[in-house]
């Protein structure tokens, strides 16, 4: 094995060699300089040697020098708090640190995917970069792009700052690799005056109750259920909390994981069976798979629909939205009796990752310290803390947060378990054919074994 | 009897007017709308107040003045260098005389066929090895023209097979070079093929964003399709601004196509023959 | 066909330059792609297994999404070259009624300037279900056709013809475009010699345009073959493959694999399959002008 993995890497070597020399000979051609070309393979072998090197601005690695960090991130709106926040801290620590200069690479969440992917396998990730947590970091870890972050997680007690159990998400072999931007939970959220409307008095304990709110708003001409599935996170994420409730509590796919159940068991075919019932009420919006997310979520903060099921990371835009202030939220009833109402999916946030191989891990170590530090407070100030992953000091109610917010707060303190979404347990194969089976409940009705047999045949395939 | 046939020709090009240009309007509507009327208005639907904030946000938040620039640099130095490579390479393969003329053209066409998605990795394994290219516009550039040749050599070549034996001929006996007769003849004849390959390319670069996200990370460098994704963030799109940024980003689109496209004349192979 | 007999150092510093480039970039990266085709690998981690030919007997007989992927694929390419003689008849009809034709011809190509996210945008409020204000359905409605209405982009069955639909539409002013130029290039004086032989109207077209067009033509099948074959951004932005795989087609496909499933050697196979299945299309498509150009000329 290790044999053939040298081997790869040799022939590997050769073939980038060959087009190196071919791309010089072309760009000689071309009338650019050619005087590079010595320096061109030098830096070749570099490169190929020590798989090393990614960032740029002729930066030398000692700290009284000029360093240049590259922040890869998804918060490229500029009209937005999250972006407001990063743009903020940077330069209190660039004007504090005037040797230090933060490049921001803001991407949308797809394409800096895409991206680090791509730098990924070139074994060139930028200094500071954002993963998703457990399955989907995993491979970034094992590839030992991420370096472990517990020396600066005892820095200035920023270990202490996050919730109990959550670096756990982040963490491998006793190494967190990553800080979370967050942490949520799944809840359903609904607009008041229409269950009013609908002459729903009280909100659903148990799914039998929901389907029958659901017929009553559907009485009405009224959208019962937000969702944009063209996204299919959407869907599977909703779905996920049936699972939760039909297995009786958290752990489902970390039991098949380890082999103790598979998806034919009755729990997973229960909850499709559930779910279906949910579709063919009625609950979702017509062509809902071609609805992305943000459409679908509009579709309640407009008032059209009558409860959107959804991470908690939603309450500051639907406070921003014409339904503020007619909102609330609950959690998400039990299933044919079962199930726990304090158990949630949960969504704990993307997180901030450094590169293994950055040339300034240590520059880049101290400012993510910094950052850190600083988020939850500067969360707090923005009115965006709903979700943070940090402690929180200050008084929500005092600092004018909504009562929606306050709401889900309380139901923040209640949380006494849950799962992770499909794609943070199931690696990235197995989450895809989840997703497209899913989604495809939406069209039309399948039988729930079929349903299952796609499972455990995707979960065999790609072990 | 034919001036109905006029009339039911310009009916149904004024018909197909309509369906093109409708969507121009659309945008310039949508561009002033809130992003509540655009997700939930109609096909018809005007804004009911222009939302004229769409702009000045987009404008300062989508850092417009700077991406134009860059735009601007990459998708000139791609045009320019692409028309010289391209024909040359067109020339050469449908006029001279070799054995390796349909070889290099089929290794041209299948720049045509490979999915740009499939190039990404290793073109930044490419990009490792060329450290003066790194932080530059070349590492769009350089791609750009490469995979834009194809097309140019395709259509190029295409054309010039038509052009009249004749005229080289004559030349060739007043004793011109091939470099002569390539830059005094059949460039010039070749003007409006090449305008047509001038707006394709510029259209492809122009909307360009899945290489440029990738390999470009300095915000000096970014192009206009930055501008439009900006909008997009994790769990929500603000639909109003990447309308007004496409409407901006849209204009100089059109004023260089109108440009370029008034150089597809008649009569240019004619006009050559004679003189 | 080709005269000119030019030295061997002619034809390099013609060719050389461009291709230098082009094989650097372009074509470097699909040796790559073959390479890594033959690999199971995740597209990050250092350990790469490898595996033959396995992920092309995988693609070719196990995967179930590969075959429909395909025929979508191929129809995709044929509605679009369908399209070629349309734009050919409209290319004339401008040509002959329209005095400022470039303006016209201009118009038509507006929908290829417009990024593939505001036509996705656009698209969709014509698709959409009448509650979101689809236009299609508003129509039916209005006829009093209610029983026809439905939520076309999310139906399994007709949310492919309408991603055609998109395709035809925007790309009419595309292939437009170039027969206009091919028709424009036609020397005027011939013309003017079949005028005396009186050959006018659509006679000419019939014995000047049409054999003269034909390598012009063959560019925008061959362009329009190769084009919906990489059809992917419309697809992305308007249902992502979706329902359930119901518009996939090989570029998603590969997409999907390569980033979303992280199967990196997979993905590079499908890419390969994805370029062999154009160039035995284009080599046809080839051979089958060559017969055509020998019979009219």
């Amino acid at each position: 094995m290790e044999n053939q993995v040298k081997k790869n890497h040799a022939i590997k070597k050769t073939v980038s060699v060959l087009t190196i020399g071919a791309l010089a000979v072309g760009l000689a051609a071309c009338g650019s300089s050619n005087d590079n070309n010595g320096g061109n393979s030098g830096g070749t072998n570099t490169a190929a040697n020590t798989g090393s090197s990614t960032n740029a601005g002729g930066a030398a690695t000692d700290s009284g020098k000029k360093v240049t960090i590259t922040f890869q991130n998804i918060y490229p709106d500029a009209t937005s708090p999250a972006n407001k926040l990063l743009k903020e801290l940077v330069a209190q620590y660039e004007s504090e640190h005037p040797n230090i200069k933060i490049e921001l690479d803001s991407l949308n969440t797809d394409q800096q995917k895409l991206k680090l992917k791509t730098q990924a396998g070139n074994k060139e990730i930028p200094d500071i970069t954002i993963v998703n947590p457990a399955a989907q970091m995993k491979p970034y870890v094992d590839a030992k792009l991420l370096a472990p972050l517990n020396d600066m997680l005892d820095q200035n007690g920023l270990k202490d700052t996050f919730q109990k159990g959550l670096l756990d998400y982040y963490s491998f072999d006793g190494n967190t690799y990553a800080l979370p931007d967050g942490n949520n939970i799944e809840v359903v959220y609904y607009n008041k005056d229409l269950f009013t409307q609908a002459g729903i008095s009280d909100v659903p304990k148990t799914f039998d109750e929901l389907i029958a709110d659901v017929k009553a708003l559907k009485a009405k001409g009224i959208t019962p259920i937000a969702i944009g599935e063209k996204d299919t996170w959407t869907g599977s994420f909703l779905f996920m909390n049936i699972l939760l409730r039909t297995n009786g509590g958290p752990g489902f796919l970390q039991d098949v994981l380890d082999g103790k159940k598979d998806f034919n068991d009755p729990a997973f075919t229960e909850a499709v069976d559930a779910f279906q019932e949910l579709v063919q009420a009625g609950a979702f919006p017509e062509g809902a798979t071609s609805i992305d997310a943000n459409a679908g979520g509009n579709i309640f903060k407009t008032g059209k629909a009558a409860m959107f099921i959804i991470g908690s990371w939603e309450t500051g835009n639907i406070d921003a939205s014409s339904v503020a202030g007619k909102v609330g939220a609950f959690t998400f009833p039990t299933v044919n009796g079962k199930g726990d109402l304090n158990q949630f999916m949960l969504a704990p946030g993307s997180g901030f990752a450094i590169s293994a191989n950055s040339k300034h891990l240590q520059e880049t170590k101290d400012f993510l310290n910094f950052f850190m530090t600083e988020f939850p407070k500067k969360k707090f100030e923005l009115k965006d803390a709903v979700g943070v992953g940090q402690v929180v000091e200050g008084d929500f109610k005092a600092a004018g947060y909504s009562d929606l917010a306050i709401n889900i707060l309380d139901l923040f303190k209640n949380v006494s378990g849950g799962d992770l979404a499909f794609d943070n347990t199931m690696n990235p194969a197995v989450a895809q054919a989840h997703l497209s089976s899913i989604q495809n409940l939406f069209v039309q009705k399948v039988d729930s074994k079929q349903v299952a047999k796609e499972h455990q045949d995707a979960f065999a395939a790609n072990k | 009897m034919s001036a109905i046939k006029k009339w039911i020709v310009y009916l149904l090009l004024a018909i197909l007017v309509v369906t093109q240009l409708y969507p121009l309007l659309w945008l310039v509507l949508y561009s002033f709308k809130t992003n509540e009327e655009i997700l939930g208005g109609s096909f018809f639907a005007l804004p009911q107040n222009p939302r004229f904030a769409n702009y000045t946000e987009a404008f300062e938040a989508g850092n417009y003045l700077r991406y134009l620039a860059n735009s601007v640099i990459v998708t000139v130095v791609t045009m320019v260098c692409v028309i010289v490579l391209a024909s040359m390479v067109a020339y050469a393969i449908s006029r001279f005389r070799w054995k390796l003329a349909p070889v290099a053209l089929i290794i041209f066409m299948l720049g045509l066929m490979i999915p740009m998605q499939a190039t990404l990795l290793p073109l930044m394994t490419i990009f490792k090895g060329i450290p003066f290219l790194k932080n530059t516009l070349g590492m769009l550039i350089l791609p750009y023209i490469a995979f834009q040749t194809p097309v140019a050599v395709f259509i190029l070549s295409g054309f010039m097979k038509g052009i009249p034996h004749e005229i080289e001929e004559s030349a060739f006996m007043d004793g011109a070079s091939v470099y002569r007769i390539f830059r005094s003849i059949i460039l010039p004849i070749s003007v409006p093929p090449i305008m047509t390959v001038c707006i394709l390319t510029f259209i492809n670069i122009w909307n360009e964003y899945i290489l440029a996200a990738t390999f470009i990370s300095k915000e000096s460098l970014k192009t206009l399709p930055f501008g439009v994704n900006s909008f997009v963030s994790q769990y929500a799109v603000n639909y109003g601004n990447i309308g007004a940024f496409l409407v901006m980003g849209a204009i100089p689109v059109i004023l260089i196509y109108f440009i370029l496209s008034e150089r597809i004349t008649k009569g240019m192979v004619a006009g050559a023959v004679k003189g | 066909m080709n005269v000119l007999k030019v030295p061997k150092l002619t034809i390099a510093v013609f060719v050389l330059p461009c291709l230098l480039l082009y094989v650097s970039m372009v074509f470097v990266p699909i040796l790559f792609s073959v390479y890594n085709s033959t690999f199971q690998w995740d597209g990050l981690s250092s350990v790469k297994e490898f595996v033959g030919l396995e992920n092309y007997k995988n693609i070719l007989l196990n995967d179930p999404y590969f075959w429909p992927a395909v025929r979508r694929t191929l129809m995709y390419a044929v509605f679009s070259m369908v399209e070629i003689p349309v734009c050919l008849l409209f290319a004339i009809l401008i040509n002959r009624y329209v005095r400022k034709g470039n303006t016209l011809v201009s118009i038509y190509f507006m929908p290829v300037i417009l990024s593939v996210v505001i036509i996705g945008q656009l698209w969709k409020t014509i698709y959409n279900p009448l509650d979101m204000g689809g236009m299609i359905n508003g129509v039916l409605h209005f006829l009093g056709m209610d029983s026809s209405m439905k939520a076309w982009l999310s139906s399994p069955k007709f949310a492919m013809y309408c991603l055609y639909i998109v395709s035809l539409w925007q790309y009419f002013g595309y292939h437009l475009l170039i027969q206009f130029t091919g028709v424009q290039n036609i020397p005027a004086d011939i013309y003017e010699a079949a005028r005396i032989d009186g050959a006018e109207g659509f006679k000419a077209d019939r014995y000047i345009t049409l054999p003269l067009i034909v390598p012009v033509f063959k560019i925008s099948i061959v362009l329009a073959f190769i084009g919906s074959l990489q059809a992917f951004d419309l697809i992305m932005v308007m249902t992502g493959g979706g329902p359930a795989h119901a518009t996939d087609v090989i570029s998603t496909l590969m997409y999907n694999n390569t980033f979303m499933s992280n199967k990196y050697g997979y993905g590079s196979a499908l890419a390969i399959v994805l370029v062999i299945i154009c160039l035995v299309f284009t080599v046809l498509i080839n051979t089958i002008f060559k017969r055509v150009e020998n019979k009219v000329s």
